[in-house]
């Protein structure tokens, strides 16, 4: 089965510690995303499960299968390249045939290798340029011929990294949902390396959350967006990303926490109970700000206006308080904010998140 | 040259009222004045390279003509006399054509062969991420820096009859006729070997990583990898290396000269060798007639190459 086990696995260049002990279980079937800045592993990661870099320590299975020193031709996996890595000379019908060609030792027999690729070129939409090469072809069909080198081979596993990079923006949303429906054709393991939160959210079951060689998060997209396990997941996924406030804890009973920063005083739901006096960082969602209707309780953040975008459904209001930079949203047919104007803003407490300073790990 | 007035044309009988009515006759006459200084324009800016072939290419390729189709005395008192085809039949059907042929063919076989699998050989060995690679790179191109004549004086230090370090290898001896026009290629393939494997490994060096690492996903080995998917990729510049070698191998002068001189008994003179003559057995009208020869055979070996390989040579996208 196509299920995919990294067990402290862990890959060094020279001195350089591009996976540090990566321990997750990719279930078979599942779409896995591996989402992280660039330079932060995923790529390293995902090529040790194709095998194209030794693994430098730990256990890295396939199903049942421990693959650490199993040759990349005989893993059973399909990659889809970021350059899609197409063989420029060869037609469409012989590139998808390739990954069935290649390797004359398990070669099907020809007819058998034609209704396949007939087969894969008819679910990607390619009959009919099978003839061409992929100099012709433009780049969203040149992905399509990429994916269908990939499912010809019918792998327990596909490896994709950051496959819709080079397409412009609207192919992109368009082969998102393609590629989900892919899936559930499919439904094999997909394993999908992107930087792009948006592509994450979308695409994934569940989330790999990677910075500096280390797993961070991992869990359902919403799970990863709705509690972020660390101040990193925290501003990586979101966008506009979450306003952090430094504050120290001045309540803390009943499930609920009472923090009190230099902008003002905002309350967490929080069932851990902290002590008073506490450092603490403060993570709200420009979602969870709004302007606060009475201005005379005390309570909420005081901001002052400095940019408001419109984005047509919505307006980012950006304003600064008390030296850090706050962004929240306002539906367009809010009553509008001037620049420059005075704002208290209220945090609903259930979106307040807390994080410990040092350790960045999430408190409540 | 053609572009301009053609481009204009099309464009005055493309436009979509051309047919329906009348054009106005001021139109049309500001439509051929343009059309007229475009060309005029167009022709005068490719006038420095016309005078240029005129100058180089083509009054020079007239005089060969008019060489090859007068008897002229080796001594040049004398005036020359219009004798037709005649001299150039007899020349290109004599031995002496026959044997530079039959040289500058086996000297073309020994080198360009031979020159392209070493180049590629050790453009592949040296096409790798390793400490300390670049210092045999640099040593593998190294040849591309020094001169045909250094170069034939440093072979000749190892295949002199007499104190050459290899003078009792037979197939390398200089005394005998068919081993001295093979060691004599051997210096060729050695000097040719530095543009071979910088060309190569260039080219190599473009090929992305990605395109071979799909490869060996999708099962191929080693070898098999190399002659699918990297030979192919690289075909253009396998392509330009074997016009230039078989070019070379045609023009290799120097070389025999500093070898063999064009001996031991004319075994080494090349069709060039006996252009070139230095020791001045030929008439000019021959030497004219044997060069003609020459520019034919070249035309048609370029073209052929053109032809067999362009079908199998991919130019990317």
């Amino acid at each position: 089965m196509g299920a995919v086990t990294f067990d402290e696995v862990t890959k060094k260049f020279g001195d350089v510690v591009a996976v540090d002990r990566f321990s997750v279980r990719i279930e078979d079937g599942e779409f896995m995303v591996l989402l992280g800045p660039s330079g932060c592993g995923k790529s390293t990661a995902l090529r040790m499960i194709a095998g194209l870099e030794e693994v430098s320590g730990g256990i890295l299975s396939i199903g049942e299968r421990v693959v650490n020193n199993v040759a990349a031709r005989d893993r059973d996996i399909a990659m889809v390249f970021q350059s899609y890595a197409l063989y420029p000379h060869m037609t469409v019908a012989k590139n998808i045939e390739s990954p069935l060609a290649a390797n004359r030792k398990v070669r099907l027999p020809a007819a058998e290798r034609a209704t396949r690729v007939a087969e894969a070129a008819e679910i990607l939409g390619l009959t009919d340029y099978l003839g061409r090469k992929p100099g012709e072809l433009s780049g969203g069909q040149r992905q399509r011929v990429a994916l269908a080198r990939a499912i010809v081979r019918r792998p327990e596993v596909f490896l994709m990294d950051e496959p819709l990079s080079n397409l412009d923006a609207k192919l992109r949303t368009q082969t998102r949902l393609e590629l989900v429906d892919l899936h559930r054709r499919l439904g094999t393991t997909f394993v999908y390396v992107t930087h792009d939160q948006v592509e994450a959210m979308t695409m994934a079951d569940r989330i790999v959350v990677i910075n500096e060689g280390r797993i961070q998060q991992v869990g359902a997209p919403q799970a990863v967006y709705e509690s972020p396990a660390n101040l990193f997941v925290a501003t990586f996924i979101g966008s506009p990303p979450m306003n952090l406030i430094s504050g120290k804890v001045s309540a803390s009973a009943g499930g609920s926490v009472e923090v009190t920063t230099d902008a003002g005083t905002v309350t967490s739901t929080c069932s851990a109970s902290l002590s008073k006096g506490a450092d603490v960082v403060v993570g709200i969602r420009p979602e969870h700000l709004s302007l606060s209707e009475t201005t005379s309780s005390g309570k909420g953040l005081r901001a002052k206006v400095e940019n408001i975008e419109l984005l047509g459904h919505e307006r980012h209001v950006i304003c600064s308080a008390a030296g850090s930079k706050i962004v929240f949203r306002q539906a367009n047919d809010a009553a509008p904010v001037a620049l420059g104007q005075e704002v208290t803003l209220d945090a609903e407490p259930d979106g307040t998140h807390l994080f410990d300073p040092t350790s960045t790990q999430r408190l409540n | 040259m053609s572009d301009i007035p053609t481009t204009s044309t099309e464009a005055t009988a493309g436009s979509p009222d051309a047919p329906a009515m009348p054009v106005p006759l001021g139109k049309g006459v500001r439509r051929f004045g343009r059309r007229l200084s475009d060309s005029a324009l167009a022709y005068l800016l490719l006038l420095p390279s016309l005078i240029v072939f005129g100058v180089f290419a083509y009054y020079p390729l007239y005089r060969l003509f008019w060489y090859a189709t007068h008897h002229q005395s080796r001594f040049r008192n004398r005036p020359a006399t219009y004798v037709g085809f005649s001299q150039i039949r007899d020349t290109l059907t004599g031995t002496d054509f026959k044997d530079g042929l039959l040289h500058s063919g086996l000297f073309m076989v020994y080198t360009v062969p031979l020159g392209l699998i070493l180049g590629i050989l050790l453009a592949v060995s040296a096409h790798r991420r390793l400490k300390g690679i670049k210092i045999f790179q640099t040593i593998f191109s190294s040849t591309v820096a020094s001169s045909v004549a250094v170069a034939s004086v440093v072979f000749l230090t190892l295949v002199n009859a007499e104190i050459g370090y290899f003078r009792d290898v037979s197939w390398l001896s200089l005394k005998n006729p068919t081993s001295a026009l093979f060691a004599v290629s051997l210096s060729a393939v050695w000097q040719n070997l530095g543009l071979t494997f910088i060309v190569v490994l260039a080219a190599l060096q473009t090929v992305p990583d990605e395109l071979i690492e799909a490869a060996t996903l999708d099962g191929y080995g080693a070898i098999r990898r190399f002659f699918k998917i990297t030979v192919p990729t690289i075909s253009p510049a396998l392509l330009f290396l074997a016009i230039v070698l078989v070019v070379f191998a045609l023009q290799a002068y120097a070389q025999i000269e500093i070898l063999t001189g064009g001996g031991p008994s004319g075994g080494t003179e090349t069709l060039l060798f006996k252009i070139a003559d230095p020791s001045g057995v030929r008439s000019l009208g021959e030497k004219a007639s044997l060069s003609l020869g020459l520019f034919v055979l070249t035309a048609v070996v370029a073209g052929a190459q053109f032809g067999i390989m362009s079908k199998r040579v991919h130019y990317g996208d």
